[in-house]
């Protein structure tokens, strides 16, 4: 059951950021006049467990035809979210509608909306295709329908042929595909994915990523897509929400999120962030507002090199180095004590340069632009 | 008091012994030298395979004790094993390692052919001739003129029934559980009597016909020929019309008659005592045409290790004591009649009680073989009666 | 962990490490206690048992002729010996289906609904009866069913008096009253066995995901048609688990049947007559066979059925 359990109450009682989430300036898909409504729209939903509070007056409006992630740490509300669009969970308050209809207190199966489990859930007693086929066994769709359906599903996932096969007998990327499959045989008008790649190993989560953001397209059917794993979000999401303890912090498109993180967790959990506080933040910007600033968007020079006017700087001791191949990871120690974290292409360097660095005295510097103040 | 009828249920345990016997050493061939002449000191310890009940020693009730005394008097320490049916009994002496053992009319005859048994000097017996002489020379454990054992305890089948059902007109015949009638309380016996379900049961009926269908020429109920068999059968596939259930376990009979309302059964005097004793308005009779009946007999193995120690014990087993208050803790008629006179436990009345005018009406248990005992070698064998009973009570 | 000094280790370490480096002769070590009472002693006694049943007794001495033949096993197929089969496994049938259908219900509320202190209690309600002794309880049944019992007196009170009687006018399964018919006989097996019924659909029940459960809704099924499609699927295994229990119990049992109903042969009496009185050993050990058969077959469907599948 997702949210409950490990789920702690909320220590400060945090509002959504108004800003955050009225409006989604730059939601890639335009939706056509035919559907007003949003897909999927939350208005002050609650789920409490006992004195858990798994969702906490969360509202959320998902378009037509979006790749939507819910993004957020386990605990976070995330997955009690989707179980509730889904209808395995009822909420305690607040209104949920599938393109403007409320179904807060309908029955799973009299929604228009399908799951792909995180643990695929497949029917281990059935075969490929009728784990496929389910759903329109269920809905006494004719044999022949339901087997022209059941190929070109396996075609869209690319699992031609294996409709004879039990689940045990796949692999666990193949296994991902039969849920898919499974889930969009139905047509829904909103397709839920609770962690499906977690699974998988990188390469083939990779992969798999490509793919799914590809069959959406293809379909044309609302995703909502739930993660922890923040590349994941950016890469596919067309919109998503950063979830902590049971609360929305952020919505935004990828880039919006990325770059203009709306609160210290947003910065801190999607990609790696410096933050910033106090006594050195007034020394660099001269203000004591907290502010972040992403490790790539620091240069390292040496010690006397120019700055310019629309830069900040700061001066520190490169304490290690992390040599990863592609990039360099750098852990910096200012003179107030605190590190910061700069990476940096791996352009000319090699290894060996890189590992030398280790002890030098640098100076940090990036565009005043690239700070972003965050609320404590 | 667990008697030989509730431990049935653990006969499973046969099985094993069964298998056991199977693998287990060949006989010591008898001795050619006669019975024992004389006895000496005890050996210290005696091992009898009885009857459940029939070697006391007050763990029950203290008030049946007749160990303690003994060991005490003789210094023999006496150990018990007890055995559920006849075959395990068998099984047991066949194993060897005991010196003597309680054996009904059944056993006593295979062991003593297969060898297992030695010859009683019965003069080295002071109590010898208390015991009832009609049980002297019983057949059952008398073989060529060599007693090969001393009488124990008889009982009788006796005709249990309801006083309240049958009023001041006590049923004299077995009629009452073999044909439909109606009895003195105006309702028919259908349903309301009950039969024994040991395949031995078969020899009731043909004590029946013996009486009532005398061209059947039936002598001993226990050798029938086909003919006396299959009328026999038909007699019971009669009575099956009329039992709910059969019994094989005393309490559950005892149990029938107090909440099922079965008014008459071939019983034992156990559960005529019980239930009066309980209150319930049962009594018995040996009806006219006899009853069947066991007797078991004290019995030495041949290859004994504890002679004295044994012939001490045959001797103390027909002690008038022991003798009536086992005869009262196990509702049988002790085999010596001194027993039956000032016994505290047993009461004067309780050897009448139990059977003992009866004895001449009474037919004792034994094993039926092909041998009919006359010459001729026709009839029905014991494991025959076993297929058939069964069938008769599964309605066919 | 590794010392550096290869000074003297104790015996016992010693000992260990022999064995870990040897995991075969570990795995000998370990099994070799119960494969010996496996193999001698349970296998041995049957394998004795059932050599007795290619003996048979010869007729005129009442003792075993040791010497192979098929005569016992022809003389198992009598009229009265099919009677005995069909009677036993036509009750052991009955018996295995009803267990099922109480059992299901229980098993899944225990599975999939009580919680904490509730489902403890449900399992000490479904085992107590376990720790009594089962000789009491038959005998209980016998008092509970008896003409003058609580049930009869309950019926009386409800006035449907008339209804028991009609009951037990019919025919195979009636008689004078409850605790002297094949009902009451059902009844008792049913009672006696259903925790060995319970126990492993509950067991069942659990290992079936809360999420397949949710996918089947998911896709439109209502609980109906889930629980036709997916759980009752699942916990099959279960219910056949039970089954072989239920119905290899009843085959074997000769107490119910001696206590309670009509007092036709159930197989196990069967053998405890032939052997226990009768002496016909050979008679005994063949009709042990029959629930041996009875049961192979038995599993031999339930294998067809896919119900070892999901073990």
């Amino acid at each position: 059951m997702a949210g409950g359990g490990s789920f702690a109450p909320p220590a400060l009682c945090r509002k959504p950021r108004e800003a955050a989430i009225s409006h989604s300036p730059s939601a890639i898909v335009t939706h056509s006049s035919s559907s007003p409504a949003p897909a999927v729209s939350f208005v002050n939903v609650s789920r409490h467990f006992g004195e858990v509070k798994a969702v906490d007056g969360v509202s959320l409006d998902i378009n037509d035809g979006e790749f939507f992630s819910l993004l957020g740490p386990s605990g976070s509300g995330k997955t009690t979210c989707l179980r509730l669009v889904a209808g395995f969970e009822q909420p305690t308050a607040g209104s949920i509608q599938l393109h403007g209809e409320e179904v807060a207190n309908l029955p799973p199966y009299e929604r228009d909306v399908n799951t792909v489990f995180q643990d695929y859930a497949l029917f281990p007693h059935m075969t490929v295709g009728e784990n496929v086929a389910y759903g329109l066994m269920i809905k006494k769709v004719p044999k022949p329908e339901r087997d022209k359906r059941l190929g070109e599903m396996l075609e869209l996932v690319r699992l031609p042929g294996l409709a004879g096969r039990r689940p045990s007998q796949l692999s666990g990327g193949q296994r991902q595909r039969v849920a898919l499959a499974r889930a969009l045989i139905n047509h829904p008008r909103v397709l839920l994915l609770d962690e499906p790649l977690g699974a998988l190993d990188l390469k083939l989560r990779q992969q798999m990523q490509i793919e799914l953001k590809a069959i959406q397209r293809q379909v044309r059917i609302t995703f909502v897509f739930v993660t922890h794993d923040q590349e994941e979000a950016l890469t596919m999401s067309d919109r998503l929400a950063v979830f902590n303890l049971g609360k929305i912090e952020q919505i935004g498109s990828p880039a919006e999120v990325y770059e203009h993180p709306a609160t210290a967790f947003v910065a801190g959990f999607v990609g790696v962030s410096n933050l910033i506080r106090g006594e050195i933040a007034q020394a660099i910007t001269g203000s004591a507002q907290t502010f972040s600033i992403r490790p790539e968007k620091i240069q390292l020079r040496d010690l006397g090199q120019p700055v310019s006017g629309d830069e900040y700087s700061v001066e520190g001791r490169i304490r290690d180095v992390i040599y990863l191949g592609m990039h360099t990871r750098y852990l910096v120690e200012l003179s107030g004590g605190s590190d910061l974290t700069v990476v940096e292409q791996n352009l000319r360097t090699t290894s060996m340069d890189v590992l030398a660095a280790r002890g030098r005295a640098v100076r940090l510097v990036w565009q005043k632009a690239h700070v972003r103040p965050v609320g404590n | 008091m667990n008697t030989k009828l509730i431990s049935k249920y653990f006969g499973g345990l046969a099985l094993a012994s069964i298998l056991l016997a199977a693998c287990g050493g060949a006989a010591t061939p008898a001795p050619a030298g006669g019975p024992v002449q004389s006895v000496g000191t005890g050996e210290g310890e005696v091992s009898i395979v009885a009857w459940a009940g029939y070697i006391e020693r007050g763990e029950t009730d203290p008030n049946y004790d007749w160990v303690t005394q003994f060991e005490k008097d003789s210094g023999c320490k006496v150990t018990v094993k007890t055995a559920a049916t006849s075959d395990e009994m068998v099984a047991l002496m066949n194993e060897g390692g005991f010196d003597l053992v309680t054996a009904s009319g059944d056993a006593s005859n295979r062991l003593i052919s297969g060898g297992k048994m030695q010859e009683i000097n019965t003069s080295l017996i002071p109590s010898w001739s208390k015991v009832d002489p009609r049980l002297q020379d019983a057949p059952w454990h008398t073989v060529g003129g060599k007693h090969y054992g001393t009488p124990y305890q008889w009982g009788a089948n006796v005709l249990m029934y309801n006083a309240d059902v049958f009023g001041n007109t006590p049923p004299d015949s077995w009629n009452v559980v073999f044909e439909e009638t109606t009895l003195p309380d105006g309702e028919s016996n259908t349903g309301r009597v009950q039969a024994y379900d040991g395949p031995i049961y078969v020899a009731d009926a043909a004590l029946y016909l013996k009486a009532h269908n005398p061209e059947l020429g039936i002598k001993d109920p226990y050798a029938l020929t086909r003919d006396q068999f299959n009328a026999s059968l038909d007699l019971l596939r009669q009575q099956r019309a009329l039992v709910g259930r059969y019994w094989h376990d005393a309490f559950i009979q005892m149990d029938d008659f107090t909440n099922e309302g079965v008014a008459a059964s071939s019983s034992w005097p156990f559960q005529v005592n019980f239930l009066q004793f309980s209150g319930v308005p049962v009594a018995s009779v040996v009806p006219s045409e006899g009853a069947t009946g066991w007797a078991d007999t004290t019995m030495m193995a041949i290859d004994s290790k504890h002679p004295n120690c044994a012939y001490k014990w045959m001797e103390w087993s027909l002690n008038p004591k022991l003798q009536g208050d086992l005869a009262a803790w196990f509702g049988s008629v002790p085999a010596v009649l001194d027993a039956c006179t000032g016994n505290e436990l047993l009461t004067d009345a309780g050897c009448d009680t139990n059977g003992l005018g009866s004895f001449d009406k009474i037919s004792f248990w034994k094993t039926p073989t092909t041998d009919c005992g006359d010459g001729r070698m026709e009839c029905v064998p014991y494991h025959e009666w076993v297929t058939n009973y069964i069938a008769v009570i599964g309605g066919r | 962990m590794a010392t550096s000094s290869p000074t003297r280790k104790s015996l016992w370490h010693r000992l260990s490490t022999f064995f870990y480096l040897r995991p075969g002769l570990t795995l000998a070590a370990m099994l070799a206690a119960p494969l010996l009472w496996l193999g001698v002693v349970y296998v041995g006694s049957l394998f004795a048992l059932l050599l007795q049943s290619f003996f048979r007794l010869d007729d005129f001495t009442g003792q075993v002729v040791r010497r192979f033949t098929l005569y016992t096993y022809s003389q198992l197929f009598t009229a009265a010996n099919i009677d005995i089969m069909i009677r036993t496994s036509g009750m052991a049938a009955a018996v295995t289906l009803a267990c099922a259908l109480v059992a299901f219900p229980v098993a899944y509320y225990m599975a999939r609904h009580a919680e904490g202190r509730a489902k403890a209690a449900l399992y000490l309600a479904v085992l107590l009866p376990l720790w009594s002794s089962y000789l009491v309880r038959v005998y209980a049944w016998k008092l509970i069913l008896a003409k003058e019992g609580i049930v009869s007196w309950f019926i009386s009170q409800l006035r449907l008096d008339w209804a028991l009687d009609r009951i037990l006018q019919l025919p195979v399964i009636g008689g004078p009253s409850l605790s002297v018919s094949m009902l009451g006989m059902w009844l008792v097996f049913v009672y006696v066995w259903l925790p060995y019924m319970i126990l492993p659909i509950q067991a069942a029940l659990e290992r079936v995901p809360q999420s397949l459960i949710d996918a089947s809704g998911d896709l439109g099924a209502r609980p109906a048609e889930t629980f036709r499609k997916v759980i009752l699927p699942l916990a099959f295994p279960g219910v056949v688990a039970g089954s072989i229990f239920t119905f290899s119990l009843t085959l074997g049992d000769f107490i119910i049947p001696g206590t309670i109903g009509n007092s036709s042969y159930f197989l196990g009496q069967a053998v405890l007559s032939h052997q226990g009185t009768a002496g016909n050993v050979p008679m005994a050990a063949a009709l042990t066979a029959v629930p041996m058969v009875i049961m192979a077959v038995y599993l031999i469907i339930a294998k067809k059925l896919g119900a070892f599948e999901a073990l």
